[in-house]
């Protein structure tokens, strides 16, 4: 609707001429202001179907010669005209129109086009200039859809990469909380079993104290003093602390010990999430690995036996929080690709132009289809609703804007590897030497 | 007394065994395994009353091991302990290891010691019966059971119902929990398989009074809904058989009909008194009040049961 009506849009009512008007009459015609902007006017015969187009360079190519006008000047026009003139029809669309012309029209340009209706009937003359505007116009249109479109893309890929990371978040702090619960079970029974073993501890003190006053008061009665002896007997029989000492030692040890996990827990999180620091000071990424490993090892722990080779490695600068979200995906992707019980082995080390992370599980593996997909946003083997396809995409693009690469290598049945170079900054050492 | 309750606990954290045994090593006989594989060498070696299993181990999950478990030692009582809500390791737990009770970490001492007492209870009572030996299998007599259905949906009737002719029961439906009462109280029924919803009430407060009122009626739930949580009460207040989503697995369902009737048909073999099952009763007020008002409406059930 709307590209047929811009032809119309475009139509100018010029009054055709008549096939046996001659050629001089046209030449006056052409000279008069109101058909000053075209190139060539319509010959069309009773019935109303165009026979033509007679140009204004055929007229000057014939009054040019010497007595032309006094010579032809009276012929009909029909022997000068263009006896097959760019016809095109009004419900054809503005691209469709311009195809037609820009296909058939030559160099230079010398004629406007005829647009007759849907029965081939003249209906008025269209000029080359008008369709170009026309067709500007379009595409300024279409370039502020396009521009829209790609604004709209960008900030859903904004969104979606923002939900992946919230997922992951999730994932991990999830994890976190449930690798809390068995120091926290252990810690938060062992407290009250404390208090609870203790408890004759004081009263052995007590029955003691009496006791020492007894023994050291030179006016107390034998009878006191007896009573004194037996009950602090039998208050150090109850309280059994020979046997009690062994059980208190192993309850405050473990304690700690569930105590020292929660805080280390902690710590890891906070590091992990050290949020979006933006490209950091210089990293050991062997604590990157560690602090990954600690929030994973609960996805870990039932899946597969994790082995470090961790490596001397030379400070990177880096934003460890990213490389952190990569780690964690790598070692959840490994722990997820193990049937049964399998073996992840981690391995870190450095040559002198880069420093290198591998990460290799003894999982399913997968396909040289899958694998050749692996990194392509929203690409999955998941089911639905468990991954959101731009776990590794992510990681792919944050190795590369860290300049480095994420190469995997895969065989079905036996693992995957992935390999991740991180180039080490080349400059300093040689401004240090100079 | 009768000779002492050997709990088992397994954990692959050997603090928490330590800290188990060290609690409850004066009432019970504690034992412990951080390896599930060598906790199920010592149930086929020794009696065991009770077992506690953590969910996630590095050799095996804990619904798999109490799953072998019952195998092993059936008459053992399970209980889950785990940090972790995740509904298909409740659902494989229940459906498969016929737990007892579902505890999460980290655990309420005073609710842990409640439980295991709950527990061992019922064990000292499983000890007796052993004594008195009492059949456990079946031979060639089965009764009719009754079945009473509370749900509207389409392909849970059919199922039943086609479940109910091939083993010569009776199905009895209804439309609403009142008429589920009325029924209830009319004659005895032997197996419930219930939506959490029907015509927009709670099933749940009924399925809980019914644990308590009558200890042996096996609950198959049937639901779209999936909390973990939610399970968890039912596990632990409903003491529910089965717990089954929706869509039906055909399998799954007829597995759990059949295992439901084997075991109404063991219990209706034995005489009245001795019950081994003991449902939790909720813990929130409200909750509470809708059991206790639907055990008021049950009553007569219960005079009837205890006659």
């Amino acid at each position: 609707m709307t590209t047929a009506s811009a032809l119309a849009r475009l139509l100018k009512p010029v009054v055709p001429l008549a096939p046996g008007m001659s050629i001089a009459d046209v030449a006056d015609r052409l000279l008069t202001p109101e058909h000053k902007a075209f190139l060539s006017l319509p010959i069309v015969d009773d019935a109303g179907v165009p026979l033509g187009l007679v140009s204004r360079s055929a007229l000057q190519d014939i009054f040019m010669q010497r007595f032309g006008r006094d010579l032809r000047g009276r012929h009909p026009v029909q022997e000068v005209m263009n006896p097959a003139p760019l016809m095109v029809s009004l419900d054809t669309s503005l691209e469709d129109a311009a195809k037609q012309i820009t296909g058939q029209l030559q160099y230079p340009i010398t004629e406007d086009f005829i647009l007759v209706d849907s029965q081939g009937l003249y209906r008025g003359l269209g000029t080359v200039l008008d369709l170009l505007k026309a067709m500007e116009a379009r595409i300024e249109q279409r370039n502020l859809v396009l521009r829209k479109a790609l604004v709209d893309l960008k900030e859903s890929q904004t969104q979606l990469v923002q939900s992946e990371k919230m997922a992951s978040l999730g994932q991990m702090v999830a994890g976190v909380a449930h690798e809390l619960n068995t120091p926290l079970g252990y810690v938060k029974n062992n407290v009250p079993l404390l208090r609870e073993l203790s408890a004759p501890l004081f009263e052995l003190a007590e029955a003691q104290a009496v006791l020492a006053d007894c023994l050291g008061d030179p006016d107390c009665a034998e009878a006191r003093l007896a009573t004194a002896l037996d009950n602090a007997a039998s208050a150090r029989e109850s309280a059994a602390p020979e046997l009690l000492a062994e059980d208190l030692t192993q309850l405050f040890g473990d304690t700690l010990y569930g105590l020292e996990q929660i805080a280390e827990l902690v710590v890891g999180l906070k590091d992990f999430a050290r949020l979006d620091r933006v490209m950091s000071e210089e990293v050991d990424l062997n604590d990157c690995v560690r602090s990954a490993l600690v929030i994973a090892r609960n996805a870990i722990k039932d899946k597969a036996e994790t082995h470090l080779r961790l490596g001397e490695l030379p400070r990177i600068p880096c934003a460890p929080s990213q490389i952190n979200q990569v780690l964690l995906n790598l070692l959840n992707n490994a722990a997820q690709a193990i049937e049964g019980f399998g073996q992840i082995l981690v391995k870190t080390w450095a040559d002198d132009s880069a420093v290198f992370i591998s990460v290799q599980d003894s999982g399913r593996g997968m396909p040289a289809d899958v694998l050749a997909r692996i990194f392509d946003p929203f690409f999955t083997t998941k089911p639905v609703g468990q991954g959101t396809g731009l776990g590794l995409s992510i990681s792919y693009k944050i190795i590369q804007e860290h300049g480095g690469q994420i190469r995997v290598a895969s065989q079905p049945g036996r693992g995957t590897r992935f390999l991740i170079r991180l180039p080490r900054p080349q400059a300093a050492p040689l401004q240090r030497s100079a | 007394m009768t000779a002492a309750i050997r709990i088992l606990f397994v954990d692959d954290e050997e603090r928490i065994l330590r800290s188990l045994a060290l609690q409850f090593r004066r009432q019970y006989e504690v034992l412990t395994e951080s390896d599930p594989r060598r906790a199920l060498e010592r149930l086929k070696r020794e009696p065991v009353h009770i077992i506690v299993s953590d969910q996630r181990m590095p050799q095996m999950s804990g619904a798999e091991l109490l799953a072998q478990a019952r195998e092993v030692a059936p008459d053992t009582l399970r209980i889950l302990l785990t940090g972790y809500s995740d509904l298909d390791a409740a659902m494989e737990a229940l459906n498969s290891g016929g737990i007892f009770r579902y505890l999460t970490k980290p655990w309420d001492q005073q609710e842990m010691a409640f439980t295991l007492r709950q527990a061992a209870e019922i064990a000292a009572r499983q000890v007796q019966i052993a004594v008195a030996d009492m059949p456990t299998t079946l031979g060639n007599q089965r009764a009719a059971l009754n079945v009473l259905l509370l749900d509207n949906d389409g392909q849970t009737l059919s199922v039943v119902a086609e479940f109910c002719v091939s083993g010569g029961h009776r199905l009895l439906r209804v439309a609403s929990l009142n008429e589920a009462v009325a029924v209830l109280n009319n004659q005895p029924v032997d197996m419930l398989i219930s939506d959490l919803q029907l015509a927009g009430e709670d099933t749940a407060p009924l399925l809980k009074s019914l644990a308590q009122a009558h200890p042996r009626l096996l609950s198959l739930v049937v639901t779209p809904f999936c909390d973990t949580q939610a399970l968890l009460k039912l596990i632990n207040e409903a003491q529910i058989f089965r717990y089954l989503p929706k869509p039906i697995r055909r399998g799954l369902f007829d597995k759990g009909l059949l295992a439901a009737a084997e075991q109404a048909q063991i219990w209706r073999a034995q005489p009245a008194q001795i019950v081994t099952r003991l449902a939790q009763v909720p813990r929130e007020a409200r909750e509470q009040e809708k059991v206790g008002s639907w055990l008021g409406m049950l009553g007569r059930l219960r005079e009837r049961l205890i006659a």
